[in-house]
């Protein structure tokens, strides 16, 4: 390829965008692909965590995962959490962000507010909701007794199906708010004419919401989607703190299988086989997010 | 009978008035403007028709029926908003049957009526894009096809133009005009360009502070304009506007001030000599010979005319004139010139002061607008 000679001074502009960008580079290789090669690699030993010794197992690891019936149950159970959350998290996100868009009063300390379990930490909630649905000195039971709906406590975190759904209903409780704050800032730049212009074309409220509304959302949506299906998918302290993957293993979700395959059972390499596997599934979403924000509609 | 009236309606946001005591009727088939400044209450006055927003007191009435508490969908009117308001999910076709589709027209029968409003916009080869994908012109037509798709009784214009080039504007005021005149339906358009308003409209509401000013033909309000705010908005470049005294001169009436002396024409009944304003349009002054005195001050070559401003005598009044081309001026010049005084406008003193001139019969209106015209 004959490219035309560059300048003197297109050769300094290439050689100063080279130097500005070399620090992000060198960083990134740090802390990104270097730990990344070396989770592949260390995914292909059988490595004794506390010493680090171990030798050569090829795609031994592999294998034996996918043999292994505990793979399969995280991963539904991932999958479970995920979908579940996921869904209460974008109803309960629009449908506050459609309330707090209305002109109320106490709007602005509303939106204060909504942001409040986000900006929690984790931890800190998480022993709030264990004291809440704790079954023996929980408000939840207390208020649910006195009120005469159930006679007896329940279990809240060990028994199933009570704990998933009660990770379920922490999990969309703590991160609905992003969901509102991103809709929220959408429904703002929503044109108002066009609410005008289907008022006198003869659109009543309802159809509104689906006809405007709802069209207009639909890429904030799919973003909001992706994102917060590679976040919830990958989620560990939460779960971890509320239930630590049981009873048994039935809100055991891959992160903490990973966790408990390198600390617990002092597997490092089998840990991080585990790990290299959920990011090939997370790898997905990433692919589809990439995509969707990098195309325009045609 | 009035197709669209107002009956002393008043708007008001809190302690601010948009609009105040608007007595409006306009008939069956009529072109009217609404005019004004911004913030004059005319896009308020063009909501409150629409049922966008409510009148705090007075009554709407819509093909007799008062139509106060009606919801926009059931008032039998079709709008065209400023930014066209194009649904940027639906394609053209979309957006032009939704009015019918919301309205439960069947399926079978929308296709046949948005195909014949393509016709008659040109719309036909856009059907199936997306508005983002069209000029602004085009989202223009895909807007009013919306609106004329229903067939509604009246039309509402939100500044319909305002959003194109100029050339593009010119020919949509004429396309405009021939849709107008071939659907027959009432329309109401809301401008704040007075071109748009003269050329289009068959009567003009000219509105400032949420007060009607003048409700005329164009050529009315350009010839006979109700009071001095009218004067002034019409007309461009605007009326030459001269405070100055009424006195009654040996032949009659003499409008006085710094510089000058004019004899005008007969006045109203009962108007007293006293303090008073002048309104003499630029092509009522004539350049090169008379009995006044000017320095030249401006002078704006348009081609086929010249704007020449000039200063009465020493630190008299500034007044704009029009003169054929050619007319050799140098700035800082002196040129001689002389005022049409029977074609002066004499208004009472305040920003609004109305009219003192003796009401002349419409046909003398009409015919010295047609020799007032630019």
């Amino acid at each position: 390829m004959a490219a035309p000679r560059q300048t003197a001074l297109e050769r300094q502009y290439s050689l100063l965008g080279l130097m500005l960008i070399a620090p992000t580079v060198l960083v990134f290789c740090a802390v990104i692909v270097y730990p990344l090669v070396s989770a592949i690699y260390l995914s292909l030993f059988s490595v004794f965590t506390p010493t680090l010794q171990g030798g050569w197992v090829g795609l031994e690891n592999y294998r034996s995962l996918l043999g292994s019936g505990e793979f399969w149950v995280s991963l539904r159970n991932n999958l479970v959490w995920t979908a579940g959350t996921l869904a209460l998290q974008v109803l309960f996100g629009v449908g506050m962000a459609l309330v707090l868009h209305q002109n109320l009063w106490f709007r602005s300390l509303a939106r204060s507010l909504i942001l409040f379990p986000y900006f929690v930490s984790t931890v800190v909630a998480v022993l709030v909701w264990k004291w809440v649905f704790n079954d023996l000195y929980g408000i939840l039971n207390h208020v649910m007794m006195a009120a005469g709906i159930i006679d007896w406590p329940v279990d809240y975190l060990g028994t199933m199906p009570n704990a998933m759904i009660s990770i379920i209903l922490v999990g969309a409780w703590k991160y609905f708010p992003f969901v509102v704050i991103a809709v929220l800032a959408r429904l703002q730049t929503i044109p108002e004419p066009l609410y005008e212009a289907a008022r006198i074309d003869g659109a009543g409220p309802v159809a509104r919401f689906f006809d405007i509304t709802l069209p207009q959302l639909r890429e904030v949506l799919v973003v909001i989607v992706l994102l917060r299906a590679i976040w919830d998918f990958k989620e560990f302290d939460l779960i971890y703190l509320m239930t630590g993957g049981g009873p048994v293993i039935a809100t055991q979700t891959l992160p903490l299988l990973v966790y408990k395959e390198a600390f617990a059972l002092n597997r490092m390499g089998m840990a991080a086989a585990y790990a290299v596997v959920m990011m090939a599934i997370m790898l997905v979403f990433m692919v589809l997010y990439i995509r969707r924000t990098r195309e325009r509609r045609p | 009978m009035a197709d669209v009236e107002f009956r002393k309606v008043r708007k008001a946001w809190g302690a601010v008035v948009a609009v105040d005591d608007l007595d409006l009727a306009i008939e069956a088939g009529e072109f009217v403007s609404l005019l004004g400044p911004s913030g004059c209450g005319k896009t308020t006055t063009l909501r409150m028709l629409a049922g966008l927003d409510f009148p705090s007191a007075g009554e709407i009435l819509i093909g007799g029926r008062r139509v106060n508490d009606l919801p926009p969908a059931q008032r039998d009117i079709a709008m065209v908003f400023q930014s066209y308001a194009l649904y940027p999910h639906m394609t053209v076709a979309e957006n032009i049957a939704y009015p019918l589709k919301k309205r439960g027209v069947p399926r079978g029968e929308r296709g046949p009526r948005v195909a014949k409003v393509a016709e008659m916009l040109q719309l036909g080869p856009l059907l199936d894009r997306r508005p983002r994908q069209l000029s602004g012109g085009q989202q223009q037509r895909v807007a009013l096809g919306r609106a004329l798709v229903r067939d509604p009784r009246v039309f509402l214009l939100d500044e319909p133009l305002s959003n194109l080039d100029a050339k593009l504007r010119g020919h949509m005021r004429a396309e405009l005009v021939e849709l107008h005149r071939r659907l027959g339906r009432t329309m109401v358009y809301v401008t704040h360009d007075q071109l748009e308003a003269m050329t289009m409209s068959d009567r003009i509401a000219i509105l400032e502070g949420g007060r009607l000013q003048q409700f005329a033909p164009p050529q009315a309000v350009y010839a006979a304009p109700a009071n001095r705010f009218v004067a002034g908005f019409i007309g461009t470049p605007s009326m030459n506007l001269i405070d100055g005294e009424l006195a009654a001169g040996p032949a009659g009436p003499e409008f006085r001030a710094p510089g000058l002396a004019l004899a005008v024409g007969p006045l109203a009944a009962g108007t007293q000599p006293g303090p008073a304003c002048l309104g003499l349009r630029p092509e009522h002054l004539s350049f090169g010979t008379g009995p006044l005195a000017g320095t030249v001050q401006l002078v704006e070559e348009t081609g086929h005319e010249a704007i020449i401003a000039v200063t009465l005598g020493e630190g008299g009044p500034r007044l704009v004139g029009r003169s054929p081309a050619g007319l050799a001026l140098r700035v800082g010049g002196q040129v001689r010139l002389a005022l049409n005084g029977p074609a002066a406008h004499l208004f009472a003193p305040g920003p609004t002061g109305r009219r003192l001139n003796a009401p002349s019969p419409s046909g003398a209106v009409a015919a010295a607008a047609a020799g007032d015209q630019p």
